[in-house]
């Protein structure tokens, strides 16, 4: 059947397409492994963070998630009508995003007066923010053990440059920072979706 | 054959699912309310446009053009700024435009021209001013008002231009040449840097159209931080700069370091230098020196002038070189103190590291030093200062030479822990403070200094292409130093040289000015003491011009005369508005020094308002009487937005929203994009039995 091609030098046509075929479902297998990985690391990140969060409430002092960690929980962050329960890493860097939300360096503390912000991947920790309306409460709990009810008055999209969100507000309030669109493919694009809460009573 | 085309179809099955999945993330979305978002990249250039507060509704600025012609004759220099407003919007605006001026201009002179009419501004109180101006700008009346927001900041607006008019300002004042180190210096500032505003949210302060909102420490924030045009934003406000110096003496040079220039002498002693660049942007400091031939120092002199029968006099002297005096050279301990805030990121980091490295180079080992770098976080290289040794040097240059320019600009930490050190040792302790002062809460870094120098003295070394030169120099006063400016990466070696000279050569202390008239007013209060190389400047205000004044003071040891006569000049004008300037600037110093502000406000409006002077507490307004827009037409408020410096960088300065988004699902497109393609290529009847 083949014969009259043995003449001719290398594999056969057949041959070789299926040489690509195998390439193109290796190299997909191995961005679709980075993909998932992404997830699976925000995924596992989170339940080691509940882990250390439970520690740090009990214990009173901060606790590093996992060996050699550079960022540790500072607070946590729950959205009861979504059913959303995240823990809020100290940093923003893109490093502590990777695993969790991050609190922005010298942005206020929850329930402290002034701003204070918090930022996440929209495509994991935060693609809740989509879903989160005005009126919607957000509670964050605070390594003392204090929670503190923000309730949702705004929701915009801004450009990265428009600061003017980070800056220090009078009431202690909360600006929750993410990606824009959230269905983007690429990451790096210049919008960002911003959803502000003001604190409502005293901490329970 | 069964299982193998079994097989094939739950492969496609697969790949099939995985690209709807993709469609449906792809599908686009609708927020509610939000309206279509605008990217700054979609901004088309030669656009000149405003962001508001809500994005994506920009608005477009009223543009403006500016000219300056400033006249020097002898050591006094009288400025014309003319600013042009042109409103291209089809509604009616208001412009507003806050702008820099030099820290001890006496702007004494305002007209507004609309067409063929000139209307000469008044000098009001400045809330009566603003609500003359309030009450022409309901009236649908064209009107002016000129504000000063800090020594060196001021603010213009002009109400109702209508579509398509132009409406132009002419803004005048009055200074004089800075003498130094054998030169003489013209400095134009062209541009307001942004400057960090420290603190938490203000009660109250006074409403501005800044990128800043008022906070505790820095209540008129929002007027001192004009809008700041994007990267990528064409150069707008273009500025057209002429200077006519009569120097009055044969120059040996005529430079400026700032822009190139194009310099045609008129006779012997006289020059006409313009920028040689068309159209400026105006977005770095404009520095014109010139050198007089060698024995044409500037003698003693005392320039006055008679008004209303009283005699206003200015008196120049410039004391021996210290360099003549024999002293012998005592160890010092010296404090660097080194800003590395985002401000400062790009070449002015460059410039600071090169400042302190030649600085490092030229202590003794016997000297004690420490270097303290500060952002909004302070840091020091040592616990407490360490001798100059060979190894302290060299740890000290590597540790500089890692230095990076990025975050906030929290000043009062690394001043207090510059000057707290001063309690131990009684060497001589000097702080070289270098920074581009791009701060708003000057008042709070003053009051500081002024309570807590001791035995230290603070030297400003002021670095960039538009530092807050009124901070650098009124620290300095506050810190009994100089301040230094190096304008360029080329001149570092030149300017930090004099510093040291002056660092290291005696002081002339005690200062004493004597007047022969009892009657005399005279300004500074107190004289500071004198650097190597500094004239000793002093305002006065005499019965008459009769007598002379008596100089004296104070070097290594010895005492130094000089006595001076008074002497009428028929070619010095508005003398009175410089004496009245230094007036209001000591008078604005007590406040710093803790003096009631109410009774220090009510002096300086009494002087300015005599004088016809701009002040914290006085404005310039001037109102056409004709209406030209209907009664209670409203129109919309619109800044003038500035440049950025030159080098400086947006992201470094304004930072930006942390980045929110993994690349996870464009791993994942891609993925099944490769897949996608692997079963297409493998078509059927393809991979048979084999």
């Amino acid at each position: 059947m083949t014969g009259q091609f043995a003449t001719l030098p290398g594999p056969p046509p057949r041959s070789r397409l299926r040489r690509v075929c195998v390439f193109l479902l290796v190299a997909a297998a191995l961005l679709f492994g980075q993909g998932a990985w992404i997830y699976a690391k925000a995924f596992v990140a989170q339940v080691l963070l509940q882990r250390a969060w439970r520690l740090t409430v009990r214990g009173g002092k901060t606790v590093a998630p996992w060996p050699r960690a550079d960022t540790w929980p500072i607070a946590r962050l729950r959205a009861p009508r979504l059913r959303e329960d995240v823990i809020v890493l100290a940093g923003a860097s893109g490093r502590s995003l990777a695993f969790g939300p991050g609190h922005l360096d010298g942005s206020a503390r929850p329930g402290e007066p002034g701003n204070c912000v918090i930022s996440a991947h929209r495509d994991t920790q935060f693609a809740f923010l989509r879903r989160l309306e005005i009126g919607d409460v957000v509670e964050m709990e605070t390594p003392e053990g204090d929670r503190h009810r923000y309730r949702v008055f705004e929701r915009r999209v801004a450009h990265k440059r428009q600061v003017g969100f980070l800056e220090n507000t009078p009431d202690p309030t909360l600006s929750l920072v993410t990606c824009y669109p959230f269905d983007a493919v690429a990451p790096g694009g210049p919008l960002r979706y911003v959803v502000r809460a003001r604190q409502e009573g005293a901490p329970r | 054959m069964t299982h193998e085309s079994s097989r094939r179809s739950a492969f496609r099955f697969a790949a099939f699912l995985l690209i709807l999945w993709l469609a449906a993330q792809g599908k686009a979305q609708t927020l509610p309310d939000l309206g279509p978002p605008v990217r700054t990249d979609q901004v088309k250039s030669g656009s000149l446009l405003i962001a508001t507060d809500r994005p994506g509704v920009f608005l477009p600025a009223p543009a403006l053009e500016t000219d300056v012609v400033i006249r020097v004759t002898g050591i006094v220099a009288r400025a014309t700024v003319r600013q042009r407003f042109a409103n291209t919007a089809g509604d009616c605006v208001e412009g507003v435009y806050v702008f820099p001026l030099p820290e001890s201009a006496a702007v004494d002179r305002m007209r507004l021209t609309i067409g063929e009419r000139v209307i000469e501004a008044e000098i009001r109180e400045r809330l009566e001013a603003k609500r003359v101006y309030e009450q022409a700008k309901s009236e649908g009346k064209k009107a002016s008002l000129l504000e000063q927001e800090r020594p060196n900041i001021f603010t213009a607006s002009v109400a109702s231009i209508g579509p398509n008019e132009e409406v132009e300002i002419e803004i005048e004042y009055q200074e004089t040449v800075r003498y130094d180190e054998g030169k003489f210096h013209l400095r134009f500032p062209m541009v307001v840097a942004p400057r960090y505003i420290p603190g938490g949210a203000a009660v109250e302060g006074s409403p501005g159209m800044g990128w800043a909102a008022n906070t505790d420490q820095v209540a008129d924030a929002a007027r001192i931080t004009p809008a700041v045009m994007r990267p990528g934003e064409t150069r707008a406000n273009p500025m057209r700069l002429r200077v006519e110096l009569e120097a009055g003496v044969k120059l040996r040079r005529l430079a400026s370091t700032t822009h190139a220039l194009q310099a045609a002498p008129i006779g012997d002693v006289s020059y006409a230098v313009t920028v040689a660049e068309e159209a400026l942007a105006a977005d770095r400091d404009f520095e014109l020196n010139w050198e007089p031939d060698l024995g044409d120092r500037p003698k003693p002199a005392v320039f006055a002038e008679n008004l209303d029968g009283q005699v206003y006099a200015i008196l120049v002297v410039l004391p021996p070189d210290g360099a003549a005096v024999p002293g012998a050279r005592l160890p010092r301990e010296t404090i660097f103190v080194i800003d590395t805030s985002g401000s400062m990121y790009g070449p002015s980091i460059d410039q600071a590291r090169r400042s302190l490295v030649f600085a490092l180079d030229r202590l003794h080992p016997e000297d004690r030093f420490n270097i303290i770098e500060f952002n909004h976080v302070m840091r020091r290289l040592y616990g407490e200062s360490r001798r100059a040794l060979s190894e302290t040097v060299g740890e000290a240059k590597d540790w500089v030479g890692r230095l990076q320019a990025n975050g906030g600009t929290e000043m009062l930490p690394a001043l207090r822990a510059a000057l707290e050190g001063a309690a131990q040792g009684s060497e001589v302790r000097q702080v070289v403070f270098v920074t581009d002062g791009g701060v708003g809460n000057e008042e709070e870094l003053f009051r500081y200094i002024h309570d807590h120098l001791g035995r230290s003295r603070l030297f400003t070394v002021g670095i960039g292409s538009a530092p807050n030169s009124h901070f650098m120099t009124k620290a300095a006063e506050f810190g009994r130093g100089t301040f230094t400016y190096v304008g360029s990466p080329g001149e570092v070696d030149e300017k930090m040289g004099g510093l040291f000279r002056k660092l290291e050569s005696p002081v002339l202390t005690d200062v004493r000015v004597e007047w022969d008239d009892p009657a005399v007013e005279a300004w500074p209060e107190k004289i500071p003491d004198l650097y190597a190389g500094e004239p000793l400047l002093v305002a006065a205000r005499l019965s008459s011009s009769a007598g002379s004044v008596r100089v004296s003071g104070e070097r290594a040891g010895a005492r130094w005369n000089e006595r001076v006569p008074v002497r009428l000049s028929s070619d010095q004008r508005g003398v009175d508005r410089l004496w009245a300037r230094r007036k209001i600037a000591a008078l604005m110093d007590r406040m710093t020094g803790g003096a009631n502000r109410d009774s220090v406000k009510c002096e300086v409006v009494d002087v300015a308002l005599r004088h016809h002077l701009v002040s914290s507490f006085t404005s310039l307004v001037a109102v056409d009487l004709t209406p030209t827009l209907a009664r209670g037409a409203v129109c919309a408020a619109r800044a003038v937005p500035v440049h950025l410096p030159a080098g400086w960088d947006h992201g470094h300065v304004f930072g930006e929203m942390p980045q929110t988004a993994t690349p996870a699902r464009l791993f994942l497109l891609l993925a099944a994009a490769l897949a996608a393609l692997a079963v297409i290529l493998h078509r059927p009847g393809s991979g048979g039995a084999s």
